[in-house]
């Protein structure tokens, strides 16, 4: 476990106050667009375009949506026809230089998790071509109630993917890793000289949050849990308004739709997020529901996360933002329905044994 | 698309306020280019012509009094596809409210010793009496939506029509949610399609588009009395657009 924060040490580091990572991040505009946390609202915050660095916030617990938004984006034009030629268009997809500042390691990890699934089979274009030329800036971050990446194997301290990390020692004091050549180079662009290398002691930051199993063992768990009690429990409190999808970084379904013009002459056909929770994700043609009940649907979902994938990329497709329960309105909780199914599965062994 | 001749298209309306129908006439720009492809051959709110025959019938309000039964069986007859539009005609609406009180009161309310010139109904939506083809929701209707559906019908397509929460939208907007910021709001049991429009302009969803079918009305009170609503209040709330979807 440990291996991910002694690979901090490694990196060559330099301590910048407050001002002065304003500053860098002001700087960072030079290089491209530049998309960090600001407060959206009381309570929330998201990731937007940096227009003024004073903004930037460094210290969050996380964004509403994560960042598949800029890859993926909510509804997204996918080509224009021309219904009297039959012809269509395929707009432009942007692929300019972007540099993602100030994010949390799982946040990372449901990136890599997308470009894992959206490179396989038959390429995402669309996802790919935005993908390209991103940099991406890490942060730490002290885990909340609803964080639990520790448990998914994600510390907070995790560099994978990102070309700097910044650890926030406190307010004022910011220590900044140059994790690749892309990320020393920007620093030495900015102007640093000196860094410091060899021991450094990280801040012990402890998950609230927390499975009861290591992830490693869940499978076994999925294995047998189709007819588990837990799901119709779960489903008892759900509405079924589809926010744990939406608001997750490794869900990325989607439904197509085309219209048209007013004199039916020209139309479009976009894609926009759909979630497995909702009504109609499994209506097929004719009216056939293949997942007509809320319990079906987050079995699904749950099976989506810790078991479908999972077996063959080798770690859950769940990153332990706590996204997905804290925007429950039912207050159903990612940790405690995982915790239900070890308990139910530990009881029913138990019976067999 | 319908090659020879122009689709026949009639606008009736039942109790309701009328806004539904007006609101079309305000779409005078685009009403001009689908006119190319359409006949309407009765509309109270803007001519006096009658027909016999429509392709499709757009139906606003809700069915209140026999009378209203017989016409909306008589439109029926004469429709090849009829489309509820609105709140009032979806799902009873507003009107509805009338329902959770005893008939006989809310007619010596309204008519005092006049009462039984006025026979009533409890109020219904269309679907109740006769087989609705489509509906579009919304109080009003919102134009967006009735030209989609308008165009979709035109070309002969079935309409792709939302049946989710607003707060699908909501969220794709990436709004702070209201009621995590102790805001009332009907938005997780509430029909998408108005591009969470009251959410995203910090006002609470009051559920004017209907639940999404197959709500879970037991979870959407606890969700409303976890966030500090009585159960009264809660019922209350959801009763304002939906007396004829609450299950109690």
């Amino acid at each position: 476990m440990d291996k991910k924060k002694l690979s901090l040490v490694q990196f060559k580091r330099v301590r910048l106050n407050e001002k002065q990572l304003r500053n860098f991040t002001g700087f960072l505009k030079t290089k491209g667009r530049v998309y960090a946390p600001h407060r959206k609202g009381e309570k929330s915050f998201s990731f937007q375009e940096v227009d003024d660095p004073s903004k930037v916030v460094f210290n969050y617990p996380r964004t509403i949506l994560p960042l598949k938004k800029f890859f993926q984006p909510p509804i997204e034009t996918l080509l224009e026809f021309t219904i009297n030629d039959n012809s269509y268009e395929l707009p432009d997809i942007d692929n300019k230089n972007k540099i993602f500042f100030g994010v949390h390691s799982y946040d990372m990890q449901g990136v890599l998790r997308l470009d894992y699934v959206f490179s396989r089979g038959e390429p995402e274009y669309n996802y790919l071509k935005r993908r390209e030329n991103s940099t991406f800036i890490g942060i730490s971050f002290e885990p909340d109630e609803y964080h639990f990446s520790g448990s998914v194997g994600i510390d907070v301290e995790n560099t994978e993917g990102f070309s700097i990390f910044i650890d926030i020692v406190d307010e004022d004091n910011y220590v900044v890793f140059a994790c690749d050549n892309t990320g020393e180079e920007l620093l030495k662009e900015y102007g640093i000289k000196d860094f410091e290398s060899g021991e450094y002691k990280l801040k012990e930051r402890e998950f609230k949050a927390k499975l009861k199993y290591h992830y490693g063992r869940l499978p076994q768990i999925f294995e047998k849990c189709y007819n588990y009690d837990v799901w119709k429990k779960v489903s008892e409190r759900c509405l079924g308004c589809g926010n744990c999808n939406l608001v997750c970084p490794t869900c990325y379904c989607f439904d197509v739709e085309d219209d048209v013009d007013l004199k039916i002459e020209m139309g479009s056909r976009t894609r926009r997020w759909d979630s497995c929770m909702l009504n109609e994700f499994a209506m097929v043609a004719g009216g056939e529901n293949f997942r007509k009940e809320l319990y079906q649907r987050t079995r699904h979902r749950l099976h989506r996360k810790f078991k479908y994938i999972t077996d063959h990329y080798g770690y859950p497709f769940c990153v332990g933002c706590g996204r997905c329960s804290q925007y429950c309105p039912a207050d159903i909780n990612m940790v405690e329905v995982v915790n239900d199914l070890i308990k139910e599965h530990e009881e029913r062994e138990k019976v067999y044994v | 698309m319908k090659k020879r001749g122009k689709i026949k298209v009639a606008f009736f309306d039942f109790t309701g306020c009328e806004g539904c129908q007006l609101n079309k006439l305000n779409l005078e720009n685009q009403l001009l280019d689908i006119l190319e492809h359409v006949d309407i051959v009765e509309f109270r709110e803007a001519m006096d012509d009658k027909a016999e025959f429509y392709d499709i019938a757009f139906v606003e309000g809700s069915i209140s009094t026999p009378e209203c039964v017989n016409r909306i069986n008589d439109i029926r007859r004469r429709s090849k596809v009829l489309v509820a539009i609105g709140a009032c005609a979806t799902n009873g609406g507003i009107n509805s409210l009338k329902n959770i009180h005893d008939i006989d009161e809310v007619r010596e309310t309204v008519y005092r010793e006049h009462k039984y010139l006025f026979p009533t109904l409890p109020a219904m939506p269309l679907h109740a009496i006769v087989k609705v083809d489509y509906k579009i929701y919304g109080c009003p209707m919102t134009q967006e939506e009735f030209l989609k559906v308008f165009k979709s019908l035109v070309m002969g397509k079935k309409p792709q029509q939302p049946d989710y929460a607003v707060c699908v939208e909501c969220k794709l907007k990436e709004n702070e949610c209201l009621l995590q910021r102790g805001i009332f709001c009907l938005g997780p049991v509430t029909r998408a399609g108005c591009g969470a429009r009251c959410p995203s302009f910090g006002q609470s969803c009051i559920g004017c588009r209907g639940f999404v079918s197959n709500i879970n009305q037991n979870a959407s009170i606890e969700v409303l009395k976890r966030y500090g609503y009585s159960v009264e209040e809660a019922v209350k709330r959801m009763n304002m657009f939906n007396v004829t979807e609450m299950k109690m």
